[in-house]
C-alpha cells in the first residue's frame, strides 16, 4: 500500500473548521480500518475521527490544539518501515521554505554563501510556532531588534491557511495604520490573480443564468454506502461520490452536447467537443484550482475516484503540470461539503456550462403521499445564455437529475 | 520467534541507558507511556556516568588541588610531603560513579521504567531480541528509541591490551601513575587526561596527527592550551602520525613527523584518544531496515526519526558532537515526538574541555560567522585584567564573543579560563533568547567573578568597556 494521506474529511452539517483535541494515536502505531485517530472539536461538537485505511502511522500532520480546515492533512497511513519523501530533508525543506517566503526584492541581492539563519526567536516562541505549524523564516518580528514574539507567531497562525506539513508562507504584508484603523497589505498571488481574470473575463462576456433543481439521493446514497466498504477492499481506492456525479453529468452531456461545447466567437462556430474532459473544481488554501479528469466517459467510477483524489491532492500542494488544468470541456464544483442552500457558480470560459453539486440534506418530502424523511440535494447548472436557452437547462437538469433519483438509470446510462 | 524464548510487548523500548537513553525512557514514562529500557552492562548510566564525563571529571579535580596545592608557595602555603595515592583516588572516584548510577536506577524505578539487562538485536522493525544469561526475551515494541552510544576508536597499529595499551575507560582507573605516558590524539578527552596525569607527576607526550590542537576553535584557544601544556611539562608533538608500537620495558611508539622525520617515544603506557565510534554494529539496524551513514552514525531527521517510522535515534550514535547534553536534549524530543507533541531538535550546543585552564564554547566562532554572511564585530577580554582571576592564581585565559556588526546581535562565545565551564549555560541562555550585546551589557554581573568577563567582553564589542583600554 502507498503511504496514504488522511485529510480533515466533511464531517457533515456543514462544518469545515475544526481543532484538534487529541491524538488517540501517535506515530509508529499500527492502526485498524475504522480505529478512532483523533478526536476533533468543530462549533458542533468533538468528534473521534475513524481511520479509513489499516496500516501504519507514519506521521501526523497536525499537532493537538491545531485549527484545521476541510481538506488538511492529518495523518499519513502507510506500511510499517514506509519512508516518506519529506523525509531527510529538514534542511532542504527549510531552505526551500525561505526563498519561497522572501519577497522578490530580497531575492535579488542574496550575500554570497548565506546560510539559513536562525529566526530570531526565543525557545518558547519557537516551540509555539512548531505547535501552530508556522514557519518562523516567513515571520516578521515585531519585538526588539527584530525579534519574533509570541503574539507574531500567532498572528501567522491566524492569517494563514492552518498548520501543514510544508511550510506555507503566511501571506504576511506590512501593517499600517491608516486613519480608519490598521490595514495590512497583502501581494495578491499569481495564482489569485489568474483566477480573478478568469472570473472577471466570464462575468463580462457569458451571459450567466443559473438552473437549480432537486435530486432525491436517498436511493443513490444507499446503494452507495453499500458498495464503498467492498469496493474499497477490492481496489483499495478510497471510493467517493463524486465519480457517481460525474458519470451522471457525462452521460447528460452525451444527451445534450450543448452544454459540453465551446464557441470560437472569431469565425463564429460553436465547437462541439467529442470528448467528455470533466474538470472538477478544488479548494486549495490558496485559491481555486481546476484540475482536469480527461475521458471520463471512458473511465470506471474507481479509477474516477482514485484520479480525482489524486489530482486534488497534488492540486493543493500544487503540483499539477499545466496540462493537467487545460483542455476542460465542461465542470463540476462540489459545493455540498461547504453547506449552504445552493450557489450560481460562474462558467469556466471557454465552456459554455458549469455543475454544482450543493449538500445533502434529509428533508421531509412527499412520497405516494406521505410524508417520508428523504435525503436531498440541490443542484444547480450555470450556463451561457447567449448560446443556450433557458428551456434547454431546464431540460438538462432534469435529466441530470433523473439519473440520480433512480440509480438503475444511471447504471443502464438512459 | 526462537523455542525457549520469552515474548512480550510494550509501547516504547529504549536501547541504552546512558545520559540519552535514560532521559528518553524516564521523560517517554512521564508522559504515559510504558517504557522498557534495555541496558547492556550492570550499570545504568552508560559512558557519561561510569567511564566518562562525571568520573574523568573527578581524576581532573583532585589532579588541580594537588597541582594547585604544590604552586601555592607563593601564597603563603607550604605543603611538605604531598602524596598522591592513586588508588585511594580511583577508589574516591568509584563511588561517586556508584551513588550516580544508582541515582539513575532509582529515578528509573520511581518513575516507572523497567530496566532490563541485556544485548539487544532487532528481528524485525516492531521487535527485538535482548540476550543475557538468564536467556532470551523477545519484545515487541510501538515505537523504540536507539541510545546506543560510541566507543573509543582503535588503530589497528595500536590494539588495546588494556596494560600497556589503554583507551579512556583504562585511563580512569589506573593503580599507577605511569613514569612514561604516551598519548595519541590530542582531542578534548587526550588534552584532559594529559593534564590529569602530567599534574600526578608523569611524563607526558602527546601526539597528534593535526598541525594545531583544537583547530576547529578559534586559534587563541590552541595557543592558550599549548601554552598551559607545555608550562606542566607536556611535550606535543603536532602534525605527527602515529605508526607503530613495539611492546617492551619501555614500549616504543613510533611516530612520522611533517618533514618525513621518525620519532621514537619510550612509553610505559600509551592511552589512545584519536575519537569515537557509534555503537550501530550487531543491532539489526538492516533487519529494521534503520539507515546509517558511510561511518555507521544512525540518520535521523530533527524529530530523531530514523528512516523507520516508529524507530528514533538520539545521542552519540547519530553523530554531531558526542556530548551527554545534546543526548539529554535529543532524548527529549524524541520522547515528545512520541508522545505526539511538535518538538524538534533546533537548539545550540554548547561544549566544554576540562583542560587547565578549560576551555568553553557555544554558537558560532568568529570564522563560521564570516563564512554565514554576518559582518562581524568581536570583543575580547583577557583575564589578567581580571581581580577574581587574579584572586583565584588564574589569569590564564580570555573570554571573547562574536556579534553581527550591523544587528548587535550575539553570534557567539568562546572562553578560555578557570571554570569557564559555570558560565558557557549563561552565554547559551543568551544565544537561545535572541540576545543582543547591548542585552549582556546591560545585565548585571556579580562582581567578582569569573563570569564578569563576558559583560566586559561584551562592552568591548560595543567600544564600552571600561575596565581594560578600548581598541
Amino acid at each position: 500500500m502507498m503511504a496514504f494521506v488522511f485529510n480533515f474529511p466533511d464531517v457533515g452539517e456543514g462544518i469545515h473548521e475544526g481543532r484538534v483535541v487529541e491524538w488517540l494515536v501517535a506515530e509508529g502505531d499500527a492502526v485498524a480500518e475504522d480505529q478512532a485517530l483523533v478526536k476533533v472539536e468543530t462549533d458542533k461538537a468533538v468528534v473521534e475521527l475513524p481511520s479509513p485505511h489499516a496500516g501504519t502511522v507514519l506521521r501526523l500532520h497536525a499537532a493537538a490544539d491545531a485549527d484545521i480546515v476541510v481538506g488538511d492533512p492529518l495523518v499519513t497511513i502507510g506500511e510499517a518501515g514506509e519512508r516518506l519523501p519529506e523525509d531527510f530533508a529538514p534542511t532542504a525543506e527549510a531552505a526551500s521554505a525561505t526563498a519561497a517566503a522572501a519577497p522578490p526584492a530580497e531575492v535579488e541581492a542574496p550575500a554570497p554563501a548565506v546560510a539559513v539563519r536562525r529566526p530570531l526567536a526565543t525557545p518558547r516562541t519557537r516551540a509555539l510556532a512548531r505547535k501552530l505549524g508556522v514557519d518562523l523564516h516567513a515571520v516578521q518580528g515585531s519585538g526588539s531588534g527584530g525579534r519574533i514574539t509570541d503574539e507574531d507567531v500567532e498572528r501567522a497562525a491566524d492569517s494563514d491557511a492552518p498548520a501543514a506539513p510544508a511550510p506555507q508562507a503566511a501571506p504576511m504584508g506590512k501593517v499600517a495604520a491608516t486613519v480608519d484603523g490598521e490595514v495590512e497589505r497583502v501581494p495578491v498571488t499569481h495564482l489569485r490573480k489568474t483566477i480573478a481574470r478568469a472570473m472577471g473575463t466570464a462575468k463580462r462576456t457569458a451571459a450567466h443564468v443559473t438552473h437549480v433543481d432537486e435530486a432525491d439521493v436517498t436511493d443513490l446514497l444507499a446503494h452507495y454506502r453499500r458498495a464503498k466498504p467492498v469496493i474499497e477492499e477490492r481496489t483499495g481506492v478510497r471510493f467517493t461520490l463524486l465519480p457517481l456525479f460525474i458519470k451522471a453529468l457525462v452521460t447528460t452531456l452525451q444527451k445534450h452536447p450543448i452544454f459540453n461545447a465551446s464557441v470560437d466567437e472569431e469565425r463564429g462556430e460553436i465547437l462541439y467537443k467529442k470528448y467528455y474532459n470533466i474538470g472538477v473544481a478544488v479548494d486549495t488554501p490558496e485559491g481555486l484550482i481546476v484540475p482536469v479528469i480527461r475521458d471520463a466517459d471512458r473511465k470506471d467510477m474507481v479509477e474516477l475516484a482514485a484520479e480525482v483524489a489524486d489530482k486534488a491532492e497534488r492540486a493543493r500542494s500544487r503540483q499539477l503540470g499545466l496540462d493537467e488544468l487545460k483542455g476542460g470541456s465542461c465542470t463540476i464544483t462540489n459545493l455540498g461539503p461547504l453547506g449552504g442552500i445552493f450557489a450560481t457558480p460562474i462558467i469556466n470560459v471557454p465552456e459554455l456550462a458549469i455543475v454544482g453539486l450543493h449538500a445533502i440534506k434529509e428533508r421531509p418530502e412527499v412520497v405516494d403521499g406521505e410524508i417520508a424523511i428523504r435525503k436531498m440535494m440541490y443542484l444547480s447548472v450555470s450556463f451561457d445564455h447567449r448560446y443556450i436557452d433557458g428551456a434547454e437547462g431546464a431540460r438538462f437538469m432534469s435529466d441530470m437529475v433523473g439519473l440520480l433519483n433512480e440509480p438503475m438509470l444511471l447504471i443502464a446510462r438512459l | 520467534m526462537v523455542v525457549g524464548s520469552v515474548s512480550r510487548g510494550c509501547q516504547v523500548v529504549v536501547i541504552g541507558a546512558g545520559p540519552g537513553g535514560y532521559v528518553a525512557a524516564i521523560r517517554i514514562a512521564q508522559l504515559g507511556k510504558d517504557v522498557i529500557l534495555v541496558e547492556k552492562g550492570p550499570r545504568l548510566g552508560g559512558v557519561c556516568l561510569n567511564v566518562g564525563c562525571v568520573p574523568s571529571k573527578a581524576l581532573i579535580h583532585a589532579a588541580d588541588l594537588a597541582h594547585e596545592v604544590r604552586g601555592a608557595e607563593r601564597m603563603g602555603l607550604t605543603v611538605e610531603g604531598l602524596d598522591v595515592d592513586l588508588p585511594k583516588m580511583v577508589e574516591w572516584k568509584d563511588g561517586i560513579v556508584d551513588r550516580l548510577t544508582s541515582g539513575v536506577a532509582f529515578l528509573c524505578e520511581k518513575n516507572g521504567v523497567e530496566v532490563v539487562h541485556g544485548v539487544a538485536e532487532f528481528v524485525s522493525d516492531r521487535s527485538l531480541a535482548v540476550s543475557s544469561d538468564d536467556g532470551r526475551v523477545e519484545i515487541e515494541f510501538e515505537q523504540a528509541v536507539i541510545a546506543t552510544g560510541s566507543r573509543p576508536m582503535e588503530l589497528a597499529a595500536f590494539p588495546h591490551d588494556g596494560a600497556k595499551i589503554i583507551g579512556s575507560t583504562e585511563a580512569l582507573s589506573l593503580q599507577a601513575v605511569p613514569e612514561r605516558l604516551v598519548i595519541i590524539g590530542a582531542g578534548y578527552i587526550g588534552l584532559e587526561l594529559g593534564s590529569v596525569y602530567a599534574k600526578l607527576g608523569a611524563q607526558v607526550s602527546i601526539v597528534e596527527f593535526l598541525p594545531r590542537v583544537a583547530p576547529e576553535l578559534d586559534p587563541e584557544v590552541g595557543k592558550a592550551l599549548t601554552r598551559q601544556l607545555k608550562k606542566l611539562g607536556v611535550t606535543l608533538h603536532l602534525g605527527h602520525r602515529a605508526e607503530s608500537f613495539e611492546a617492551g620495558e619501555p614500549s616504543l611508539v613510533v611516530a612520522r613527523g611533517p618533514k618525513d622525520e621518525e620519532l621514537r617515544l619510550e612509553a610505559d603506557v600509551v592511552l589512545m584518544t584519536i575519537g569515537r565510534v557509534p555503537n550501530s554494529e550487531g543491532l539489526g539496524l538492516e533487519v529494521a531496515g534503520v539507515a546509517t551513514d558511510d561511518r555507521g552514525f544512525i540518520k535521523v531527521d530533527d524529530r530523531m526519526q530514523t528512516s523507520v517510522p516508529g524507530i528514533y535515534a538520539i545521542g552519540d550514535v547519530v553523530g554531531g558532537v558526542l556530548l551527554a547534553h545534546k543526548a539529554y536534549r535529543e532524548a527529549k524530543v524524541a520522547a515528545e515526538v512520541i508522545a505526539g507533541e511538535p518538538a524538534a531538535f533546533d537548539s545550540v550546543v554548547p561544549a566544554v574541555i576540562y583542560t587547565d585552564p578549560e576551555v568553553a564554547w557555544v554558537g558560532l566562532s568568529e570564522e563560521e560567522a564570516s563564512e554565514q554572511g554576518h559582518n562581524v564585530v568581536t570583543g575580547a577580554f583577557p583575564y589578567k585584567a581580571s581581580g577574581r582571576a587574579m584572586s583565584l592564581d588564574a589569569t590564564d585565559g580570555f573570554v571573547k564573543v562574536v556579534a553581527d556588526a550591523d544587528t548587535k546581535q550575539l553570534l557567539g562565545v568562546v572562553a578560555v579560563g578557570r571554570g569557564v565551564s559555570e558560565f558557557i549555560g549563561e552565554a547559551t541562555l543568551a544565544l537561545e533568547m535572541g540576545a543582543f550585546l547591548e542585552d549582556v551589557a546591560l545585565t548585571i554581573h556579580p562582581h567578582p567573578t569569573m563570569s564578569e568577563a563576558f559583560q566586559e567582553a561584551v562592552e568591548a564589542a560595543l567600544g564600552q568597556a571600561v575596565h581594560m583600554v578600548n581598541k
